[in-house]
C-alpha cells in the first residue's frame, strides 16, 4: 500500500500539481514585472512627468508638447528594458519550471539508477 | 455500500493512517535524513567509492515521501465517490480510529485534532469533556455518524472534520439541551462554532495564496505624491504589506460595490458614507481598499491599483497655522492628489474640515468646488447628525455628495466581525476568547455602550475584557466584570458568598434601618433576589413600585435603606423630586444631555446604571413628564435629547406619592387593615383623577404604607438612639434614655399629619442638648453611659407648646431630615 500509494500520488495528482505549480510561478512572476501593466501604459508620460495640459501662447504649447514626448520617451525606454528583463526571467522560469515536470517522471527511478552505478561501479572521474 | 459504514482497510483509511505516523517527528527527520544521505553520497563518491550512488539512490526515498506528505496525506482529500463514512472523515481523524470505533474512540480522535480543540478552547467542549459523555458501546458508534453526515450537510462542508464530529459527540448524547444549557449554549450555537472554525481554516488558506498587487512598475504611469506622503496615511500600502482580516458583511457588500460603482462610472466622483460611530465606515474604506489592490478582482479596469490615502486633519492644521496658508496647502495636496491620476482621498470624520473647532477647520469654500466639479476621487465619512448639521449650513455641500448610509450591524455580523477581530487581539494580548464570552460582549454592549453603533461598541467591550482573563482564557465572566469593574454595576448571577448572604436576610438588614412597612420591604427585597439569581425579565428595571401613604412613614427611607444595603451607599439613589418637573417644557430637563445638563434623570443613569431611582411625589409631575416615564416603567429604557437609549435595567424604580394620605388615616382610624382597603384606595385614586389607570398598570407593585403605631414610634426612637450612639462613640460616651422619656418624645415628635419626619428634630434637641451640657460640665468620664431622664427631657423640650413649634418648623416638601422611618 505505502510505495502503491506513493506512486499512484506521483505520477497522477502529483504531477497534475506540479504543472499547475508551474503555471502559478510563471503567472507570479509576469505579475512582479507588471508585463500586462507594462504593455498598457508603454507609452504613457513617466511618473506623470510634464504630463499637464498648459494653456498658453503656441511657443508655450508646444514646448509642452516636445517635453511630454520626451517624458513619454524616456518612459518607453525605462518600460522596455523592463518587459525585456522580466520576459527573460519568464522563459527563463518557463525552461526550469517544464524541464522540472518532465524530470518529476524520472525522480522515483533515481533509487534505481544508484543501485544500477553500484552494481557496476560507474565512477565518472575514474574511468 | 452504505454511506455509515466504517471501512477500516479502504485504501483512504490507510493513506491516513500512514499520515498518522509519518506526522511529528518523522515530518521533521524526513529531509534532515534526505540532506545527511546526499552529503555522505557525496563524499563517498568523491573518495571513489561506487557505494555512494547506493546512498544517493537511497536519500531521493525520504524526499519522495516527504513531498507525498506535505502535498497529500497531510490535507488528504475526500474519496471521490464517498461510498463509506472513511472517504468523507477528514485526514487527521481517520488516521487515529482503530477498526472497530467507539463513540469514545472518536471523542479521544477529536481531542487530538485542530477542529476538536477548537471547541475545547471557544466552547468549553473539550477532550475530557467529550470522552465523558461518549459511549464506550460500538454499536452507538452509527449513530455519531449519521449525526455526522447530517450536519455536514446542513454547513455544505466536503468533510467530516474534527469539529463535526465534536458537535455530533454531544448531539448523540440523550441529554444533551441539559447539558449546553450547563454551558450557557444551544443547539444553533454550536453549528455557529462550525461555521467559525472552517472561516479561520479559510482565513489561513487565503492568507497563504500569493497575492496579485501590480509588481514593481504599477505606479510607474502615475505621479510622485511628497506632500500626500507627509500629511495623509497611504492605507493602501499598509494593507499590501500587512494584510487585511475581515469578513465581508452583507451591509458592507452592498456599500463596497456601491463605491465602486460610482468610481467606476462616469459622473461626480465622491461619496459620503453616512454611519453612527463605530458602524464599520473606516473599515469599509479598508474593505475597498483592499479590493483596488488585489489584480484578480474583477472591477473596472480604470479602479484597479487605485491608492487610498486619508487626509490627516491635525498635521495639516499643524504644518499650515497662518490665515490662508490652511487653503493653500490643502489646494496643493489635492492638486497633487489628482495629477498623480491614482488618488482616492479619503477625509475620515470629514466634519473635522467642515468645521471651526479645536483641531477642526472650515474649508468648505476649498472643497466644495473640487467636490462639485467631482473629478478628483473623494470619500468623507461622518455621522448623521454632522451630516445634517453640515447640510443645514450648507446645503450645496450636501447636494454635491453622493450619499452612502451605513447602518448598525445585526448580531449575526457583529459575531462575524468580532470572530475575524479577535485574531489580531488574542495575539497582542496573549488571550483565547470563547464562544460564550463574545456573545456576552453583544449582550452586555447593547446595553451599557453607548457612545457607538455595533459592531464598534461590542468590539470596545470584547477588547477591555481581555484584561480580566481567568488563565489565558476569556469567559462571559471576563466580560462581566469588564463591564462592572468599568461602570461600578452587578450584571452577573450572585456567586460570592458575602453578597448571596446579603440576599437571602435583606429584609433583616433593611429593618435595621427600617420600622416596619413589612409588605413593602419584602416586595423590593423579592425583586431584587429574582434579579440577582438572573430569573427576572431582562428587558425592564429590576422592580418598579409605587408606595402610597402619607408623609413620615418611611417610603423615602425604604429607597434610601435599599441604596445603602444592597447598591453600596446612599450616594447610589438617583432621587428625583418631581414637584420640580410641574410644567410641559421639563420633560426637556428630564432627559438633557449630560454634558449640559448633569443632574437630568438620563444623565445620572448613564453615570449609575445600577442604583435606587425615587421618584418622589409622583402626583405633583406633569402628565407629558409622566408620559415620558411610561416607557422607563415598561421597557427599562429611556431616550435622552440626543437620542442615546439610556439603559435602566438595572434599576429599581420607585415612585412615591402622597395621593390620598387622608384616606388612608381615615380608613385606619375607623379599624381597616391595609389588605382590607388597599384595593379600593387604589380604585379611588383612578376614579378621583388622580392616577391615570394606565400609569398605575406600569408599576410590578403598588405599596401602601400605613402610619406608624405609637409602639413603632418607640422603635423609631432606639434608631435614632443608636445613630447618635455612633456618633458618640468617637468621645467614647454613650446615651441611654428612660423608657418613659421615649413615651413623652413620642407624644412630643408625632404629628398625624407629618408623620414621624419630626421626630428626628424633637429627639436630637432633647438627647443632643443633654449629652452637650453633661460633657461640657465635666460630669461625664470617657466609658460612662449618660441616662437621660423623663425629667431632664420634659425641662429640655420645655412644654409640649415648644415641642409642636419645633415640629411646625418641619414642612414636608423640604429635603428630608432622615428619619428612620420618616422620609
Amino acid at each position: 500500500m505505502f510505495i502503491a500509494g506513493i506512486l499512484s500520488w506521483w505520477y497522477g495528482p502529483g504531477w497534475r500539481e506540479r504543472v499547475l505549480k508551474m503555471r502559478e510561478s510563471l503567472a507570479s512572476t509576469m505579475d512582479y514585472f507588471s508585463v500586462g501593466l507594462l504593455l498598457k501604459t508603454l507609452f504613457s508620460p513617466f511618473r506623470q512627468i510634464s504630463a499637464g495640459k498648459v494653456n498658453g501662447p503656441l511657443s508655450i504649447q508646444m514646448r509642452a508638447f516636445f517635453d511630454r514626448l520626451i517624458s513619454r520617451l524616456i518612459g518607453a525606454m525605462i518600460r522596455i528594458t523592463i518587459m525585456i528583463v522580466g520576459l527573460v526571467t519568464i522563459f527563463l522560469f518557463a525552461v526550469i519550471g517544464t524541464v522540472g515536470v518532465i524530470l518529476w517522471a524520472f525522480i522515483p527511478l533515481l533509487p534505481l539508477v544508484g543501485v544500477t552505478l553500484w552494481l557496476i561501479g560507474w565512477m565518472p572521474w575514474t574511468s | 455500500m452504505d454511506q455509515l459504514v466504517f471501512d477500516y482497510s479502504g485504501h483512504r483509511a490507510a493513506k491516513a493512517r500512514i499520515r498518522q505516523s509519518l506526522s511529528g517527528i518523522w515530518e521533521r527527520l524526513l529531509p534532515v535524513v534526505a540532506i545527511l544521505l546526499l552529503l555522505s553520497a557525496g563524499g563517498l563518491l568523491y573518495i571513489g567509492a561506487a557505494i555512494g550512488w547506493l546512498v544517493a539512490g537511497i536519500a531521493i526515498v525520504p524526499l519522495i515521501i516527504k513531498l507525498w506528505y506535505t502535498h497529500e496525506l497531510k490535507e488528504l482529500p475526500i474519496g471521490k465517490d464517498a461510498r463509506s463514512i472513511d472517504d468523507l472523515l477528514a485526514g487527521d481523524i481517520l488516521g487515529q480510529l482503530p477498526k472497530k470505533p467507539t463513540p469514545k474512540d472518536i471523542a479521544n480522535a477529536v481531542g487530538r485534532v485542530p477542529g476538536g480543540q477548537f471547541f475545547g478552547a471557544r466552547f468549553g467542549i473539550g477532550a475530557g469533556f467529550l470522552q465523558n459523555i461518549a459511549s464506550e458501546d460500538a454499536s452507538q458508534t452509527i449513530n455519531v455518524w449519521q449525526e455526522a453526515m447530517l450536519i455536514k450537510e446542513q454547513t455544505g462542508l466536503s468533510e467530516i472534520s474534527g469539529s463535526v464530529l465534536a458537535v455530533a459527540l454531544v448531539r448523540v448524547f440523550p441529554n444533551y439541551e441539559g447539558l449546553l444549557a450547563h454551558l450557557h449554549l444551544d443547539d444553533e450555537d454550536l453549528t455557529k462554532g462550525i461555521h467559525w472554525q472552517n472561516h479561520i481554516h479559510d482565513l489561513v488558506l487565503k492568507h497563504s495564496k500569493p497575492k496579485r498587487t501590480g509588481g514593481i512598475a504599477r505606479d510607474w504611469s502615475f505621479g510622485y505624491i511628497p506632500l500626500l506622503t507627509r500629511f495623509g496615511q497611504n492605507i493602501s500600502e499598509q494593507i499590501a504589506r500587512s494584510g487585511l482580516i475581515s469578513v465581508e458583511l452583507e451591509a458592507h457588500k452592498e456599500a463596497l460595490d456601491q463605491l465602486i460603482g460610482t468610481f467606476g462610472t462616469a459622473g461626480r466622483q465622491n461619496i459620503a458614507l453616512v454611519g453612527p460611530a463605530g458602524v464599520g465606515k473606516t473599515t469599509i474604506i479598508h474593505a475597498f481598499a483592499e479590493r483596488l489592490l488585489d489584480a484578480t478582482m474583477k472591477i473596472p479596469e480604470d479602479l484597479k491599483f487605485r491608492q487610498v490615502f486619508i487626509l490627516d486633519a491635525s498635521s495639516l492644521l499643524s504644518a499650515a497655522p497662518g490665515r490662508g496658508e490652511l487653503e493653500n496647502l490643502i489646494m496643493q495636496v489635492l492638486s497633487e492628489a489628482y495629477n498623480a491620476k491614482n488618488i482616492i482621498i479619503c477625509l475620515d470624520n470629514a466634519q473635522l474640515f467642515f468645521e471651526e473647532g479645536v483641531g477642526s477647520v472650515d474649508l468648505s469654500n476649498v472643497l466644495l468646488p473640487i467636490l462639485e466639479a467631482g473629478r478628483l476621487r473623494m470619500i468623507l465619512t461622518m455621522d448623521e447628525q454632522r451630516y445634517l448639521q453640515i447640510g443645514q449650513r450648507n446645503p450645496a455641500l450636501v447636494n454635491a455628495l453622493n450619499r452612502i448610509s451605513i447602518g448598525p450591524a445585526n448580531k449575526e455580523e457583529t459575531l462575524a466581525v468580532m470572530q475575524d477581530q479577535l485574531i489580531m487581539t488574542e495575539f497582542q494580548q496573549k488571550v483565547t476568547f470563547m464562544y460564550q464570552a463574545l456573545q456576552e460582549a453583544y449582550r452586555l454592549s447593547e446595553r451599557y455602550v453607548h457612545d457607538l453603533a455595533m459592531p464598534g461598541r461590542a468590539i470596545k467591550l470584547m477588547e477591555s475584557a481581555a484584561r480580566y482573563n481567568e488563565n489565558g482564557l476569556v469567559t462571559a465572566n471576563s466580560v462581566q466584570k469588564a463591564i462592572e469593574q468599568t461602570l461600578d454595576i452587578k450584571v452577573g448571577v450572585a456567586s460570592g458568598e458575602d453578597e448571596r448572604e446579603k440576599l437571602l436576610n435583606l429584609e433583616e438588614l433593611i429593618h435595621k434601618r427600617m420600622i416596619n412597612q413589612t409588605r413593602a420591604v419584602g416586595v423590593v427585597s423579592d425583586a431584587l433576589r429574582r434579579a440577582r439569581a438572573g430569573v427576572r425579565n431582562q428587558n425592564r428595571p429590576i422592580g418598579t413600585f409605587l408606595f402610597l401613604g402619607p408623609t413620615g412613614v418611611g417610603k423615602t427611607e425604604l429607597a434610601k435603606a435599599l441604596a445603602d444595603v444592597y447598591f453600596g451607599g446612599e450616594g447610589r439613589m438617583i432621587r428625583l423630586d418631581l414637584n420640580e418637573y410641574v410644567r410641559s417644557e421639563d420633560v426637556t430637563r428630564l432627559i438633557a444631555d449630560g454634558a449640559d445638563d448633569p443632574t437630568s434623570l438620563t444623565a445620572q443613569a448613564m453615570k449609575q446604571p445600577f442604583s435606587v431611582v425615587l421618584l418622589d411625589e409622583i402626583e405633583k409631575a406633569h402628565p407629558n413628564v409622566l408620559t415620558t416615564l411610561l416607557q422607563l416603567l415598561d421597557e427599562g429604557i429611556l431616550r435622552d435629547i440626543k437620542n442615546r437609549e439610556i439603559s435602566f435595567r438595572d434599576t429599581i424604580v420607585i415612585a412615591t406619592s402622597n395621593a390620598g394620605a387622608d384616606r388612608i388615616r381615615e380608613y385606619i382610624e375607623r379599624g381597616y387593615q391595609l389588605e382590607q382597603f388597599e384595593k379600593q384606595f387604589v380604585d379611588e385614586l383612578i376614579s378621583s383623577n388622580q392616577f391615570r389607570p394606565e400609569f398605575l398598570n406600569r408599576f410590578d407593585e403598588i405599596v401602601t404604607f400605613r402610619p406608624l403605631s405609637k409602639e413603632e414610634l418607640v422603635q423609631v426612637i432606639d434608631l435614632i438612639l443608636g445613630g447618635i450612639n455612633k456618633t458618640l462613640a468617637l468621645q467614647k460616651v454613650s446615651v441611654s434614655v428612660a423608657q418613659d422619656a421615649k413615651l413623652f418624645l413620642v407624644d412630643q415628635g408625632y404629628d398625624p399629619r407629618l408623620g414621624a419626619r419630626p421626630m428626628r428634630r424633637v429627639v436630637q434637641r432633647a438627647v443632643e442638648n443633654t449629652v452637650a451640657k453633661q460633657m461640657l460640665s465635666g460630669s461625664v468620664q470617657p466609658g460612662s453611659v449618660i441616662e437621660i431622664t423623663l425629667e431632664q427631657v420634659q425641662q429640655i423640650l420645655g412644654s409640649e407648646q415648644q415641642a409642636n413649634q419645633i415640629a411646625a418648623e418641619t414642612n414636608p416638601p423640604l429635603p428630608p431630615a432622615s428619619t428612620p422611618t420618616a422620609s
